[in-house]
């Protein structure tokens, strides 16, 4: 029986240092080196190891750097290693034991990075436009969110925490799922995932965005509970939402047409910052993109289309569409699509098979028409208003945006309670002509932004304000990416909060009764399964600090992974120690990991094909089966 | 893009070698202020300011922090690795992708290794290290510089293309009955002949090796030699090949070859039956002769001289001027690292050489000061822990005795040089220190005046080993120029029928195709007796200009590349603690397995190994023996037992079923070191 990685671990930090250290500020030879220290965790660090740490690494990088005309990425010494990133006249550096895979250094940091620009935008106008105490707390919540709850396994993986999908049954995942697909009618709405109480229910997001996005979930879920509200038994639900910045690799990813996203979002493997060059799907071709931005560090990201490889039902349909088949379809129909898909927004629970079939069917070419459809149309309209439009949308950044983050207590924008909304009486079938219009309007506007002249940080790579939605029923959160003028197109918010409201409840009513899984029976065997695109991993590992054999496991594992990580070539491999011998194979998709307990008694470490770790291979295909985990 | 640089603490650079790439970056980045032609001063001041803010903050690290850097790495993948030994700083640079990071350290510590050999223990005093590696006067440091270069350009060269050091082990010629004859020959002839001659100058011969290329034909050792480590036959085997080197991976097939051995390939499978009395057949063996200097020679002394031309820029001055060489000594009574030798290296014919390894008159010397010095470092060693009076003087020897030794010792050295009465000073101040009554005795101030007598030590070491060849006044102790002519001469006859054959075999020493029927699927393997330090493993002829098994160019270079790969992995993951590793990769699986076995060839099991820091000393035998510490280490549990230790790595097509793989390693791994010793052929 398997139980998602339980997090019951108590902090197990695997971060021991982080700094941003800005040059910029420290130029001449009288200014202290203090100066140019934005930010340092652990904070209670004495300021002149600070200085030490910051000087010395920063100093060290640049000389390096010019020698070998070339930023440095990995700073190690012989107690610790920093993954580090040279921008501008940033330096930030990440440093963590030596345990820790560096790839996996490599990757926090990178994700840390981008978290901080998904909220705040470029680094450099955030240090404009605010005081370092405020951006200081915001780099330590991303940490902390970061870090949380992390198991060692989960250091060496970066990976998405989600609900056990064994534990629960299947069709409330479709229906999450459905849900999802139900707000993206809104043509304002780009993608969404749905959260129960930190984790994953359902994304259409790419496993990066979806983690940017359950920051902002897990802070108001505090809110929340410091006010009192989800304590209350009644049907308290909120709305909130924000500014939040994406790349444009991050948009495209969102915005194209899947084929168009297969093309983009990982044409061009960023060789230095992607380890994972091996995501390819064999549907993909290496056509280099011409969007693609070397200095972003968080630029490639595992496709969509690839997530066909393996079906996992916590992906919703519509980024599990082959873009392909409907393409034919759209072309055909598009302007009622909208219309045609609406007959039957809700589905409360009672899913049957045919409505379960013709939901996804529908599914499929709605929303490739609501998202390739929409951006193919600007193009037809011309570039004109596009511009225009984003223009607008900069100068609204501006102050809109900076006011909101001065307030960190209260992020949301327009933080507003429907009190009023009973569960199930959503009433969105009024909505429908309202629902076409924002389409039209979405159209006119909406779009790629050619946005690579909005901001001065060439070397940032260019960020697009968007509007993070949340829409909270008690542990659950649904959270969207919406255009930005959602926020002022009350029919459209109306819609898609109507539209949710009663499947969200019924959602939320059936996932709190479920109790989380109790691990059951360990089994003779610890395996971890890690699925690359979605980012997942499934794992019979507790948390807890384990015997000889579950660290043994783990030190194998990250071994195991880095070596995969570096070499694309390499299947399968089988490693053994005196006293435990450990199975790894990957594909394009996934990396599992397995031991078998006390298969190893002595052996001599001759060869010998008699031996038990030979036979590891065929017992892992065997034993993982029934975890869903097919190695055939 | 490469470079490896070791400066001073205070950034003074105390050696550097750079590949042209390099430095043409570095005299870019400095700018054209530098001017054209102004050799190696301004080319190493423009180093020494690149490097100085690395080096500068490296010391603040360990000086504020207690860690310094071990590696860096850039976006664009330029590895820098950085090692301390002492007060030398370390630092590996690559920026073409060919050498990872641990091959970086591997070369810091190759590097150190030869330093070791060169100097011995004035190495031991950073001060007279630092003026040994950086003399003042800038035409013999040129001289030293180019050397030591030199010396690393053949490490990196045997390193890329010689299986024996890519696993670091000696590869022996498979030859059992040329083998034992000729064994026989360095003992009861040469050997016995050599030190029976007044002609030797008080030198005694100890080892006797011949070398085929980098592989060993035939070792003697006298009967009161200690035994020469693997590590220092790895070592001496560099500086032979730095002396004369084979030039098999310089010849590039021209097409004329080419064309002339496109008849011929199948034969190039088998391995020349020796022809001792037909040599002109025997080289006619062999296809692609047209080009190959090796079977074209006329007069060794000719082809020797342009040979030396081509790669040693810097002759030594008398071809028959011994090489000082510092080695390890194990005797009865413990272990004297550092001990000084003359290595004398006869070239017999191109890619064949004579190495004589002596005894020299005064190394008893070198043992007491060893003894001294180990004294005085435990002493420190305890009073810097804050031990005071009777307890640091406590133990073996006592501290009376080992006053006396070492009062006799001076006594002894006779106070006619500066470097011995300036010993007898220091220590009459120690003395008065540490003995005089209502003196301060042994507290932490006497510090100072240890680290003092060490340094007197070293120089007293390096006056007596490192600088005797070329006092003018002295006659320099050598075997005399005539004896060695005689050793070269009466070598060269016992050999000269089986010259041929050998330089052949040297290059198919044994070859897969013997074993393709009995292993089909396998493509190839290495195997290593770790307790000896000896490989065996099929050639990998990438650069011959015919055919091999593996097939022409790119797929044998492939092939070539897939096993440095396959090495480089498996000995991260026994650094980690994993003794066995199978690996599908591609179109291929790779094992290595690592196990212990008795004298009678009973499999031990397996211990659980040590695990390592990723910046730990390289895995191998040439620069720091992993092996013989793994070893000691398993022992510890199989007392009063001989222990052997083995490594098989293999390469097989993956579509061959693992089964049949496994069931290979196992024949392999029993029959490739049967107590016959002979490998199956």
């Amino acid at each position: 029986v398997s139980a998602m990685a339980e997090s019951v671990m108590a902090e197990s930090r695997r971060c021991n240092y982080f700094f941003l250290y800005d040059g910029s500020k420290v130029k001449g030879e009288g200014d202290p080196t203090r100066d140019g220290i934005c930010y340092f965790y652990p904070e209670e660090t004495p300021i002149d190891k600070q200085e030490l740490l910051c000087g010395q690494l920063a100093g060290v990088g640049r000389c390096v750097s010019e020698l070998s005309s070339s930023p440095v990425r990995i700073l190690r010494l012989r107690r610790s290693k920093f993954a580090v990133r040279m921008r501008d006249d940033f330096f930030w550096a990440l440093g963590c034991s030596m345990d820790v895979p560096t790839v996996s250094v490599c990757e926090l940091l990178d994700q840390l990075i981008s978290l901080f620009c998904f909220y705040n935008g470029s680094v450099r106008q955030s240090y404009q436009l605010n005081s370092r105490e405020a951006l200081a707390a915001r780099w330590a919540q991303y940490l902390a969110h970061l870090q949380t709850g992390s198991t060692e396994l989960h250091h060496v993986f970066s990976c998405l925490r989600t609900i056990d999908p064994t534990n629960i049954d299947p069709l409330l995942l479709l229906k999450a799922a459905l849900i999802l697909q139900a707000c993206q009618r809104c043509p304002l709405v780009l993608a969404g995932c749905i959260l129960f109480r930190g984790r994953v229910v359902s994304t259409q997001m790419p496993p990066d965005l979806t983690v940017k996005v359950m920051v902002h979930e897990s802070e108001t879920y505090k809110d929340q509970r410091l006010n009192g509200l989800s304590s209350s038994g009644s049907s308290g639900s909120a709305v909130s939402s924000t500014t939040v910045f994406l790349t444009v690799s991050d948009l495209q990813c969102l915005q194209s047409c899947p084929v168009e996203r297969e093309f983009r979002s990982h044409s061009t493997p960023n060789k230095d910052s992607c380890p994972k060059k091996t995501r390819l799907s064999r549907t993909l071709s290496d056509t280099p993109s011409s969007d693609y931005e070397p200095s972003e560090p968080d630029s490639s990201q595992s496709p969509f289309s690839a997530q066909k490889v393996s079906f996992n039902p916590l992906l919703s349909g519509s980024d599990n569409s082959a873009c392909s088949p409907s393409l034919s379809q759209t072309a055909a129909d598009p302007p009622d699509t909208p219309l045609h898909s609406l007959k039957d927004p809700f589905l409360n629970g009672k899913i049957s098979h045919e409505v379960e079939e013709e939901a996804l069917q529908e599914s499929y070419y709605h929303s490739f028409h609501s998202n390739g459809g929409g951006s193919s149309q600007i193009h037809i309209e011309g570039d004109s208003s596009t511009l225009e439009e984003m223009s607008h949308v900069n100068g609204q950044e501006g102050d809109g945006a900076t006011a909101d983050r001065e307030r960190p207590g209260a992020r949301g924008a327009t933080l507003f309670d429907y009190r009023g909304g009973e569960p199930g009486n959503g009433g969105s079938h009024e909505d429908n002509a309202g629902s076409v219009n924002t389409g039209d309007q979405r159209a006119e506007r909406g779009g790629i932004p050619p946005c690579s002249s909005l901001f001065d940080n060439p070397a940032e790579g260019p960020l697009v304000p968007m509007t993070l939605y949340q829409h909270r029923v008690k542990g659950l959160v649904l959270a969207l990416l919406v255009e930005p003028h959602f926020q002022d197109d009350t029919a459209a918010m109306e819609e898609v909060y109507h539209s949710s409201l009663a499947s969200l409840n019924g959602l939320e009513a059936h996932l709190r009764t479920i109790t989380p899984g109790a691990g059951g029976p360990q089994g003779p065997y610890i395996f971890a399964h890690f699925d690359c695109l979605q980012n997942t991993l499934t794992t019979n590992l507790s948390g807890r600090p384990g015997g000889a054999q579950e660290r043994s496991f783990v030190r194998a594992t990250s071994l195991l992974h880095s070596h995969f990580c570096n070499t694309e070539t390499l299947q399968e491999a089988i490693i053994r120690n005196a006293g435990a011998a450990v199975y790894g194979t990957r594909n394009v998709a996934q990396e599992t990991y397995f031991l078998q307990h006390g298969g190893n008694v002595r052996n001599s470490g001759i060869p010998n094909h008699q031996d038990s770790a030979f036979s590891l291979p065929s017992k892992a295909r065997h034993r993982l089966l029934k975890h869903g985990v097919n190695l055939l | 893009m490469k470079c490896l640089l070791i400066a001073s603490e205070s950034a003074e650079v105390l050696f550097h070698w750079t590949d042209p790439e390099f430095q043409q970056n570095v005299q870019e980045q400095y700018g054209a202020s530098q001017e054209e032609g102004q050799g190696l001063p301004a080319f190493e001041d423009s180093i020494n300011t690149l490097f100085a803010p690395i080096i500068i903050s490296c010391s603040t690290m360990v000086d504020r922090l207690g860690d310094s850097y071990a590696c860096f790495t850039t976006e664009n993948n330029h590895t820098y690795v950085l090692h301390q030994f002492d007060e030398c700083l370390y630092i590996a640079v690559n920026g073409d992708g060919e050498e990872g990071e641990d091959d970086l350290r591997r070369k810091i510590y190759v590097m150190k290794k030869m330093i070791d050999v060169l100097f011995g223990m004035v190495t031991l005093s950073s001060n007279l290290l630092r003026k040994e590696l950086r003399p003042q006067d800038t035409e013999q440091r040129a001289q030293l510089w180019k050397r030591l270069q030199s010396l690393l350009e053949t490490y990196s060269r045997l390193r890329e293309n010689d299986q024996s050091f890519l696993v670091e082990a000696v590869e022996r010629l498979i030859h059992p009955t040329l083998c034992e004859q000729c064994i026989e020959f360095l003992e009861r002839r040469l050997v016995q002949q050599l030190n029976s001659s007044a002609e030797r100058a008080g030198e005694e011969v100890l080892h006797a090796f011949i070398l085929v290329h980098t592989k060993l034909l035939a070792f003697y050792s006298s009967r009161n030699a200690s035994t020469l480590t693997t590590s220092d036959l790895l070592a001496l085997i560099i500086m032979a090949q730095n002396m004369y080197p084979s030039n098999i991976e310089l010849d590039d097939p021209s097409p004329e070859d080419v064309e002339s051995t496109s008849g011929s390939g199948p034969e190039i499978f088998y391995t020349p039956e020796p022809s001792p009395t037909d040599r002109d057949s025997s080289s006619s063996d062999r296809p692609g002769r047209g080009g190959t200097p090796v079977f074209e020679f006329v007069d060794p002394d000719i082809q020797m001289a342009e040979d030396s031309l081509q790669t040693l820029e810097v002759p030594p001055p008398d071809p028959s001027t011994p090489c000082r060489v510092f080695l390890e000594v194990s005797l009865k009574e413990g272990l004297y690292p550092m001990m000084p030798h003359s290595m004398y290296c006869l070239p017999l014919w191109p890619g064949i050489t004579l190495v004589l390894l002596t005894k020299i008159p005064n190394s008893g010397v070198a043992m007491s000061v060893y003894l001294f010095l180990e004294a005085f470092a435990k002493l420190e060693k305890r009073l810097s822990e804050g031990q005071e009076g009777s307890a640091v003087t406590r133990g073996s020897p006592p501290i009376h005795d080992f006053r006396n030794k070492l009062d006799k010792f001076i006594k002894a050295l006779g106070p006619s040089d500066i470097q011995s009465s300036q010993l007898q000073n220091v220590w009459t101040d120690f003395k008065n220190r540490a003995f005089a009554r209502g003196r301060p005795g042994f507290n932490r101030e006497l510090i100072p005046w240890c680290k003092s007598m060490k340094m007197q030590l070293c120089g007293v070491y390096r006056q007596c080993f490192l600088t005797d060849t070329s006092g003018p006044a002295d006659v320099p102790q050598r075997l005399s120029p005539s004896l060695q002519d005689r050793a070269q001469a009466m070598v060269q006859e016992k050999l000269m029928d089986w010259k041929d054959f050998l330089l052949v075999k040297s290059k198919r020493n044994i070859t897969m195709v013997s074993y393709l029927e009995d292993f089909p699927g396998l493509i190839h393997f290495i195997c290593v007796d770790r307790s000896t330090g000896q490989m065996i493993a099929p050639s990998l002829n990438i650069t011959e200009r015919a055919t091999s098994e593996l097939g022409k160019g790119p797929l044998a270079h492939f092939i070539k590349s897939k096993v440095w790969g396959l090495v480089s992995t498996t000995r991260r993951y026994l650094q980690k603690g994993y003794s066995t590793v199978t690996l599908r990769d591609g179109d291929f699986y790779f094992c290595y397995f690592l196990w212990f076995e008795n004298e009678t060839g009973y499999k031990l099991e397996a211990a659980d190994l040590p695990i390592l820091s990723d910046d730990s000393a390289p895995i191998g035998m040439l620069a720091w023996d992993y092996y013989r510490k793994l070893l000691r280490y398993y022992c510890k549990n199989h007392q009063g037992e001989v222990v052997k230790c083995y490594e098989l790595l293999t390469v097989h097509l993956g579509v061959i079923p693992t089964e049949y793989i496994l069931q290979h390693c196992r024949q392999l791994a029993s029959k490739l070191w049967e107590p016959s010793r002979n490998p199956l052929l």
